[in-house]
């Protein structure tokens, strides 16, 4: 007894805990090696006399007294130091065993203890204990003990025998245990060799500690995350060795069970997602960090990526597989492809979600081939996505957020699938304006022709200053020391100086910001500053569209450097033979000069062009449709009679619809009697005047530059807060997704209507009674239409007609809708290879005539503002207060996070940002009903902040869905004209894209 | 030639960090790595598109005039887009700089490696008319006056009508007029010169000619140091060498390559691809070469 007190102040360690190493340092040192070994037989031959009494079941005394001299006695064996290590001067190679360790393998004495334990009742407890031992033993011994079979070959088969499954603690203790282990294999690789060569009850050449630790992989918390730490070594350590390379993926299920896994997570993802923000439409990790079973999810693929990041290339091979052929095709492909519109928002969002989250290349490559290549009932998964962008608004909204995420990959596969292969053979342009594909525009003219679209009515009022001509001008420097400047000309007005053109450009902006901008938005204007300022800073801001254009355009071009081909319209050529270009329009090849011609219809007359060539015809309708090559069928916006000879792969655009043509051009558009008409269905009802009267009422009667109260502009503000998110689709928290009866807002029956083919006319409310009852069902029912020209006219592709059809119906989109709408097609022009920058955006080029050009588009959503705002008569007034609002949504977006939002006329950094509501998302599985309280309290935090308050929804009036419409119409104005300048800066900034581009640009 | 010749220190000095950050980062990529023989500093960034046509009636677009606000933008634009073009030519021996408070006028200075006029360092400008791209084409007039047929003695003037008759948009671009104005040095031309002493002595007495051009050579080059005829920011400055200044950059020009590839790797910003050089399919590569 006396002894074992002396002991324990030798190891003052309390309970086998893991005492801080210095901590046990001291008493040790001081102790005597030879002292150590005697008390260490000691023990040793207490242990000894109850071991060797056979045959009798050990008494409890027992065995108290083996855990004593055994705790004891490991805290020797760990504290034990090789021989010859004071001086230190060899290296960890061939020290010599300490004289314990000698001792331990002399005696085998770790596996008689074992084998003692074996041979009872070994409970878990005991199981526990021993396993804690010799995690201790592992972690604090001083000496490399692994390599020694007197402790490996007990180890082995202790951890064998707690291979199955057990109660927590022991899995703790296990999970512990292995970790350390693979700490200390990968601080001597060389170790890894005896575990394969130890021959266990497993098997042979099995990893034992891998087996053990794969059930683990999945589990949540503290036990999960020790297990992926511990295979993630082992994984690091397969990079340098083939062998154990190959024992992960031939002997072991570690890349079975950690794709299968994923599947298995997924299932219990929660099928819908519900949200309150109508704005919602894609997954940040705020969003989804409280949710635990998104959570445990997100957690084993990021372990995924990480293995794929260390692992030698076959064990990533081997998984990459699985993940594809385990988790994707059987799981995520019907995921994608579930009836209801709810889970298919879900799915699209999670998808959206993985492939934002994954880093490594080869993990985003399966991600992406599955994408891409997978068919899922015959139609790809891309071509299904797609297709999806065309149906109602928060499932729109959600595929278009993906969209943009596999933008932002800048990968050429994508981008070939998505466009680029469609403009490839070059059919889309005359014959003659082959060549015409690379020239580039250097005088904006392209630009120009975008400016020149900027709706009438959303032009500012008066033109805005001319330049001051006021301010004093540096001397004019051509005539300053140039020989022969002498007489120029004609004298003429002196350029302005360049900082004074800034100063204007800042406008309200605090002087310093006047030269170089930070990346602040135009919302930096003091908060107080007139909103009439604010508003009319809108006019302004062409310069940071330049700015953002060309840091868009040289990111672009720098990422696809490692493209394969420059796709200029000579490299890579079309496959097969290119189709006859010329024969399906019944048209002359063009003239051979690349001169403008009147497609894009700038102002007043275009009006004629584009009703003569884009005249409504519904094909099939009445049969008194024109001829479809009098440009009826336009192409690139979706053939609408079904192909069923077309190649493979150009499906799923269930109808792309060039949605109401006639409304800009008058009623010729409606041949069948259909109302086509939209000047009628844009007449406000009395009750919407009055609706609008009553929440517009303040904003014309201020007078003209004097700035408004904070209050008041706040009350304005909830107002129309409210009233948006009233009309939102996403609707009250527990509203069931479609309510069968109340009239759905327009862009639902929009996107109805689009996917249930109706005939085109009935846009307008008089519609709705004709409509199925379960229109989800039959949208999902409906089979896809394989849609698209004639295999011998030229097609621009199911994404880019999609866009364009969404596009042309901008009026009708809900404001999100268009942020990411409007943010994409700004995405797609940025891509500097000149097939696609010159269909997009090179207005001189011409196309065939079936092909539907950008400006073509744009032109027709400018004369449906344009007819929408001279049928409205306080348009003005709506629009003034429209950009008030986005503004100050802009402002309170950027209020919130540092770095959030650059500015604020960015429409997707705009739309992007909106924490109020998205911080409001609550999934329904969320099990933590705190959590939603505390989200929602972070949601109203944030409206504070942001000087707003949130107003419960009103209760829906009848006439709201007109409101509605206004609604949509007037932002769309709003982001319409931004948009344009945000093309005209893209158009500009392609031709000065550095040809320094080997360093990447800033970010 | 063992004069380091470095834009002028206001160039250099005019851009601090602070600065960086303006306008698009406008050719902030260093010129320096795309060709090691450029070596034009980078477009100031808060000098954009300043450059207002003369009236806004000018700028080719605006016939309606909603849009002459955005005039200035065209313009400017297009010198820069017309700058990039000249980048991209990689004339030798030929730099061009635009000044800091016109984009219609650009610094620029040549160097002529062989022939007649052998070890030449001509500095020059371009007047860009300022309606451009309508008008006429660009004047480009040596500080001093070269002696060379089609050389003004007197202003210094090059003849550069005679190779651009008329100034057409699209086609003609400045760096023709660059590439114009280096060419004169090795193929010289003598038909109805602006200097006809020196159209009659190339045609008669090349010995006398050739001396004058050693001699005119020579005056150029003692004059190197010299201020800038135009005072600007960004003209072109050459001085002594100076350790101070120029070893670092020397440095810096010499290790750009290796940094830049440092970089490649490092570089995070990357695009995708899988397609296979010729094809058009999709994940045609093969794995092996896999990006990593």
């Amino acid at each position: 007894m006396e002894r074992m007190s002396w002991l324990s102040k030798l190891t003052p360690r309390a309970g086998g805990q893991r005492a801080p190493r210095s901590a046990s340092l001291q008493p040790p040192v001081t102790a005597d090696p030879e002292t150590c070994l005697m008390v260490f037989k000691n023990h040793w031959a207490q242990v000894l006399r109850i071991l060797e009494r056979r045959g009798s079941k050990p008494a409890p005394d027992d065995l108290s007294a083996v855990r004593n001299n055994t705790y004891q006695m490991l805290n020797l064996l760990a504290e034990d130091r090789p021989r010859g290590d004071g001086d230190r001067s060899q290296g960890d190679g061939d020290m010599a065993c300490g004289p314990i360790l000698e001792f331990v393998a002399a005696e085998n004495l770790l596996e008689q203890l074992l084998c003692w334990h074996l041979q009872g009742d070994f409970t878990e407890e005991r199981k526990v204990e021993q396993l804690k031992l010799y995690e201790m033993l592992i972690s604090q011994a001083r000496q490399p003990l692994l390599r020694h079979k007197a402790v490996l070959t007990p180890l082995l088969r202790l951890l064998s025998v707690c291979a199955e499954p057990a109660s927590a603690p022991l899995e703790n203790s296990l999970v512990l245990l292995l970790n350390q282990l693979c700490v200390s294999v990968a601080r001597e690789p060389a170790i890894l060799e005896l575990f394969f060569h130890s021959h266990t009850d497993q098997g042979p050449a099995n990893l034992i500690i891998f087996s053990l630790l794969i059930p683990f992989i999945h589990h949540e918390g503290a036990r999960g995350q020790q297990a992926r730490d511990a295979l993630l070594l082992i994984m690091a350590m397969s990079a340098s060795n083939r062998t154990v390379a190959q024992s992960i993926t031939d002997n072991s299920y570690f890349c079975p069970v950690l794709a299968t896994g994923l599947s298995a997570l997924y299932s219990s993802l929660p099928r819908k997602i519900e949200v309150r923000g109508d704005d919602w439409h894609f997954l940040r990790r705020e969003d989804w960090i409280g949710v635990s079973s998104l959570v445990l999810f997100m957690n084993s693929l990021e372990f995924c990526n990480a293995v794929i990041q260390v692992a030698h290339p076959l064990v990533q091979k081997q998984l990459v597989d699985y993940v594809h052929n385990g988790f994707l095709v059987p799981v995520m492909g019907p995921a994608l492809h579930k009836t209801s519109v709810e889970e298919m928002i879900a799915s699209t969002a999670y998808l959206d979600l993985f492939l934002r989250s994954v880093s490594e290349t080869a993990l985003l490559k399966t991600f992406l081939r599955f994408v891409l290549l997978h068919r899922h009932d015959n139609a790809t998964i891309l071509d299904t996505l797609v297709g999806r962008i065309n149906s109602n608004s928060r499932l729109c909204m959600v595929s278009l957020s993906l969209f943009r995420t596999l933008l932002s990959l800048n990968c050429e596969d994508v981008m070939l699938q998505l466009v680029l292969r469609y403009l490839l053979p070059c059919s889309h342009v005359m014959l003659s304006q082959k060549r015409a594909v690379r020239d580039l525009d250097i005088y904006g003219k392209t630009a120009a022709k975008f400016l020149s679209l900027i709706p009438r009515c959303c032009r500012p009022e008066s033109p805005p200053p001319p330049p001051d001509r006021e301010e004093e001008p540096p001397s004019r420097a051509r005539a300053h020391g140039s020989p022969g400047a002498d007489a120029p000309p004609a004298p003429k007005p002196s350029t302005p100086s360049r900082l004074s053109f800034f100063m204007r450009q800042a406008s309200a902006a605090p002087p310093e910001a006047a030269a170089p901008r930070s990346p602040g938005p135009p919302a930096g204007s003091p908060p107080c500053a007139g909103p009439r300022d604010e508003v009319a800073e809108l006019d302004r801001n062409y310069l940071e569209y330049l700015r953002d254009a060309r840091r868009s355009i040289d990111r672009c071009a720098w990422a696809c450097r490692v493209w394969s081909a420059p796709y200029d319209g000579e490299d890579p050529r079309a496959p097969g033979p290119p189709p006859d270009p010329d024969s399906p329009p019944a048209r002359p090849p063009g003239p051979p000069t690349p001169r403008t011609k009147k497609r894009g219809l700038p102002e007043e007359g275009a009006r004629e062009v584009l009703g003569g060539s884009l005249g409504g015809d519904e094909p099939g309708v009445g049969g008194s449709g024109p001829d479809p090559r009098d440009g009826g069928t336009l192409v690139n916006g979706a053939h609408t009679a079904a192909e069923p000879g077309r190649p493979e792969g150009d499906v799923v655009v269930k109808k792309v619809r060039r949605s109401p043509q006639g409304e800009g051009e008058g009623n010729e558009g409606a041949p069948n009697g259909a109302p086509q008409a939209q000047p009628p269905s844009w007449e406000p009802l009395p009750s919407v005047d009055s609706l609008l009267e009553e929440l517009l009422a303040r904003a014309p009667a201020e007078p003209p530059g004097t700035g408004v109260s904070i209050e008041t502009f706040t009350e304005e503000l909830r107002e129309i807060e409210a009233e948006m998110r009233n009309g939102g689709v996403g609707g009250p928290l527990a509203a069931p997704p479609e309510p069968p009866e109340p009239p759905l807002s327009r862009e639902e029956e929009e996107a109805f209507a689009s996917f249930a083919a109706l005939p085109e006319g009935d846009a307008g409310a008089g519609r709705v009674p004709s409509r199925p009852p379960d229109p989800l069902a039959q949208v999902v029912a409906s089979p896809p239409r394989a849609v698209g020209p004639p295999p011998s006219q030229p097609f621009t592709g199911p994404f880019v007609s999609v866009l364009f059809g969404k596009l042309e119906n901008m009026p009708h989109n809900s404001l999100y809708v268009n942020f990411l709408l409007t943010g994409l097609v700004a995405q797609l022009a940025c891509y500097p290879q000149p097939l696609l920058r010159s269909f997009l955006l090179n207005t001189n080029m011409v196309f065939q005539p079936s092909v539907k050009s950008l400006l073509q588009v744009l032109g027709s959503v400018k004369n449906k503002i344009e007819s929408f705002a001279a049928s409205q008569e306080d348009f003005p007034a709506l629009l003034f207060k429209a950009k008030k609002y986005l503004i100050a949504r802009g402002r309170l977006d950027w209020a919130e996070g540092p770095g959030a939002t650059p500015a604020l006329r960015r429409p997707d950094t705009l739309a992007r940002s909106r924490k109020p509501s998205l911080g409001e998302l609550l999934l329904r599985h969320a099990n933590s009903p705190t959590r939603a309280r505390h989200a929602a309290q972070l949601a109203l935090q944030g409206l504070r902040d942001g000087g707003l308050q949130p107003l419960p929804p009103l209760a829906p009036p009848a006439r709201h869905g007109e409101a509605l419409r206004v609604r949509n119409a007037v932002y769309c104005a709003v982001i319409f004209s931004e948009f344009l300048k945000e093309l005209a800066a893209i158009a500009q900034a392609h031709a000065v894209t550095s040809p320094f581009l080997t360093e990447p640009p800033e970010e | 030639m063992n004069t380091f010749w470095s834009m002028s220190t206001g160039s250099v000095r005019k851009r601090p960090d602070a600065e960086e950050k303006t306008l698009s980062g406008e050719l902030r990529t260093s010129p320096l790595r795309a060709s090691t023989k450029k070596q034009l500093p980078s477009i100031p960034k808060n000098a954009v598109p300043i450059t207002k046509p003369a009236s806004p009636a000018a700028s080719s677009q605006s016939t309606n005039g909603t849009h002459a606000s955005y005039g200035p933008f065209y313009l400017e634009y297009s010198l820069l887009a017309e700058f990039t073009l000249v980048v991209k030519q990689k004339l030798p021996g030929v730099y061009v700089q635009p000044s800091y408070r016109s984009a219609l006028m650009w610094f620029g200075v040549i160097f002529i490696r062989h022939g007649l006029y052998q070890d030449g360092v001509f500095k020059f400008t371009v007047y860009i008319p300022d309606n451009y791209p309508d008008g006429d084409c660009p004047r480009l007039v040596f500080d001093l006056p070269v002696f060379h047929p089609l050389v003004d003695p007197l202003s210094g003037e090059l003849d550069v009508k005679r190779a651009f008759a008329k100034w057409r948009r699209n086609h003609n671009h400045i760096w023709q007029v660059l590439m114009y104005a280096r060419r004169v040095f090795y193929k010289i031309d003598t038909t109805s010169p602006l200097n006809p002493e020196a159209a009659v002595l190339y045609e008669k007495d090349i010995q006398l000619f050739k001396s004058k051009v050693v001699d005119s050579v020579k005056l150029c080059s003692s004059h190197l140091f010299d201020q800038p005829k135009i005072e600007d920011p960004y003209a072109i400055i050459f001085s002594p060498w100076n350790p101070a200044i120029h070893d670092e950059a020397r440095e810096k020009m010499l290790t750009q390559k290796k940094t830049e590839d440092q970089h490649c790797k490092s570089m995070h910003v990357s695009g995708l691809s899988w397609v296979k050089p010729g094809s058009v399919q999709p994940f045609s590569k093969e794995e092996k070469t896999m990006p990593t």
